[in-house]
């Protein structure tokens, strides 16, 4: 009797497992919970809980429950490595949705694409064209926010020398030498470029430099608190005319920052940050598709880069649903198949030349009015 | 080329965060002074302080000066806490030095998550304490709350060395520190002189953060720049006096200041890192002990 039941327990336990394994689909997300890139990857990971829990409400991702593995890379490209080592070798991830530490993703892109994983980022995609093969990004290239803030200050003030304050993480290197072509592109001409490191607690001396080589506006780039530091620093010496113009960042630093410095503070506005702005009436019913969900849970709290992630997470799902398996190359060559796909946060149109998704400006220029933000007239 | 104005500037900026540098310094030489111990949160102390403050003034609607004096106190209970928690039962077991030193730098991971976790990860910051500014000053700006940090720093040099050569218990402090066994058999209460030195030492790291934050922000994991800044100005000043902490903060922000000016912001740590190897190899005691051994075999 004892006997019997061994082997009945041994073979329910045998059918259990691989059926569990088959029904559940694995999400990988390295992400930066602690250092720089904290605020917006929090937001990217909550982004991807949400959509995780509404998918799962509606039956999982074509019948898998969908199960994410978050992993905290430190916003450090050699944790970031560990980080996605793990989650290949001991959780088995089958597919990556990342967040916004770009020097971490291009770090284990080589690995993640021998282990034929997609992934899909909130940063910029890996330099080379193996990676690239294997990665989709959901980041709105950053010429476009350049391009915002640019047309801004042609179209709107006299101002046409500006300077260039940015972190050294290669996605604000990059938006550093783009800042260039942009500014060249609406006659503007860069006459300073300053770099900080993102635990500076003082950019005063980079604030001078820029003030001192003529310019009238700094362009901020990068992620974190700094853009209040800036302004502040731009107060303590004095300087009355120039303009601080930031982007890609959380609500709290840039209300912070308007606090400051008041109408000589500006910024790139994603649709999320001003929703107001948009009025696309299919736009307007994704955002709010979005929005509803995220207010009800997070209150008022930033979900710029939550709205990247859960589109994300619906254009995983569409893929998926396309691809009708979860396997890695196969979900990797639906995604290229994805077009017009109209997001919370941009539409999206993938193709097998098309990696990054976003391919239309969705950004607007914000100000902050009575402590909050408002798309500046 | 910079031109005199901005060298100035530059200056007056590098003094400015120097002078918190060197208020942290000041709060690894108190512990020092007492224990032999490297406090390794000493950073965390003054991040506690600048996010105390900024949840008091903007959750209860608090004036300044009151949330201010509120902060000090309860950040200082945090380090009593902290001695007793952690370095206490680690120095009754006769756990070595460099273990409790470890356990400091635990205690910092510790104490940031439990504020990420508890304050959120959002950075904080209020207003510089005298609305308005900056004075010029032929070109020069100098913001307000400068004049709050020099004469905070001012006043809180002269009271630490009042304290430690003109009271019994700051005598009494020292001679925990020069020998705790022998400081035992006179009758003084290491254990409690140890405590002491933990809640000044928090104290000091807290208004050091209520100083610093209105001239930029604070956040959970901002303790460790300034942990790592505070510590090479103490080493710089010869881990011992609040004076020598004071003088080399304002030398490692000045140098910074002119490194960033000079040779770009990549280049801030590597002035800094490089200022405390020439002292480690010229000056072992620190500068200001270095150079008055100098001095001393010159007569």
């Amino acid at each position: 009797m004892k006997r019997r039941i061994t082997l009945a327990a041994a073979l329910a336990l045998a059918l259990a497992g691989p059926v569990h394994a088959a029904d559940v689909y694995k999400i990988g997300a390295a992400v930066g919970l602690t250092g720089y890139a904290a605020t917006t990857d929090r937001g990217w990971r909550d982004g991807l809980q949400l959509a995780a829990d509404y998918l799962n409400g509606k039956g999982g991702i074509d019948g898998h429950k969908v199960e994410l593995v978050v992993e905290d890379n430190k916003s450090d490209p050699q944790q970031a490595v560990v980080a996605y080592q793990k989650m290949m070798s001991n959780d088995h991830v089958q597919i990556f949705a990342s967040g916004c530490v770009s020097a971490g993703n291009f770090a284990a892109a080589g690995a993640v694409a021998r282990a034929k994983i997609p992934m899909v980022l909130c940063s910029i995609l890996p330099r080379r064209e193996n990676e690239i093969h294997w990665a989709f990004s959901f980041l709105p290239p950053p010429i476009y926010e350049l391009q915002t803030r640019m047309a801004y200050l042609k179209d709107n003030t006299q101002i046409r020398k500006v300077g260039i304050l940015n972190d050294p993480s290669p996605y604000a290197m990059l938006m550093a030498k783009l800042a260039e072509t942009a500014a060249k592109q609406y006659g503007i001409q860069v006459v300073a470029h300053e770099t900080y490191q993102q635990d500076d607690s003082d950019m005063s001396v980079q604030v001078g430099r820029i003030n001192a080589a003529g310019a009238g506006a700094i362009i901020k780039i990068g992620i974190g608190g700094s853009t209040v530091t800036i302004a502040k620093n731009v107060k303590q010496l004095g300087l009355k005319d120039m303009l601080l113009l930031s982007g890609l960042d959380d609500a709290a630093p840039y209300v912070q920052a308007g606090e400051v410095l008041g109408d000589h503070f500006m910024f790139a506005a994603t649709a999320v940050q001003i929703p107001s702005a948009v009025t696309d009436a299919e736009a307007k019913a994704a955002l709010d598709a979005f929005l509803t969900r995220w207010k009800a849970k997070y209150g008022d709290r930033d979900g710029s880069a939550a709205s990247r992630a859960w589109d994300a997470m619906m254009v995983i799902d569409k893929a998926v649903t396309l691809a009708k398996s979860t396997d890695g190359p196969k979900v990797r060559d639906a995604l290229e198949e994805i077009t017009h796909y109209q997001g919370a946060a941009a539409l999206y149109e993938f193709s097998p030349k098309q990696h990054n998704g976003v391919v239309k400006n969705p950004f607007v220029m914000g100000e902050v009015k009575d402590g909050a933000l408002v798309q500046v007239k | 080329m910079i031109d005199a104005v901005q060298l100035v500037q530059n200056l007056v900026n590098g003094i400015g965060l120097g002078l918190i540098y060197g208020l942290v310094g000041i709060g690894f030489c108190v512990i020092y002074n007492a224990s032999g111990i490297v406090n390794f949160a000493q950073g965390v102390f003054v991040m506690l302080g600048g996010m105390i403050c900024a949840t008091l003034l903007a959750r209860f609607g608090l004036p300044i000066w009151l949330a201010a004096i509120l902060t000090v106190p309860i950040v200082a209970l945090i380090g009593v806490v902290m001695e007793v928690a952690v370095v206490r039962p680690m120095w009754t077991r006769g756990a070595s030095i460099f273990a409790i030193i470890l356990a400091t730098l635990a205690s910092q991971m510790l104490l940031e998550q439990v504020t990420l976790l508890t304050l959120g990860d959002q950075p904080r910051t209020f207003n510089s304490f005298t609305p308005g500014g900056p004075l010029m000053v032929g070109g020069v700006a100098v913001p307000y709350q400068l004049f709050w940090v020099l004469g905070c720093g001012a006043l809180m040099v002269g009271g630490l060395w009042l304290f430690f050569t003109r009271t019994r218990m700051g005598r009494a402090l020292r001679a925990c520190s020069q020998n705790a066994e022998a400081a035992s058999l006179l009758g003084i209460p290491v254990r409690r002189m140890m405590m002491l030195s933990f809640a000044l030492s928090a104290a000091l790291g807290a208004i050091a953060g209520i100083l610093i934050t209105p001239s930029q922000i604070t956040a959970y994991n901002i303790g460790t720049p300034f942990g790592v800044n505070g510590f090479i100005a103490a080493i710089i000043g010869g881990f011992g006096s609040a004076g020598g902490a004071v003088a080399g903060g304002l030398l490692l922000g000045v140098l910074q200041a002119l490194a960033i000016a000079f040779l770009g912001a990549s280049f801030k740590n590597v002035a800094a890192l490089s200022v405390l190897l020439v002292v480690l190899l010229v000056f072992p005691q620190g500068v200001f002990a270095g150079l008055k051994t100098l001095r001393a075999s010159r007569r």
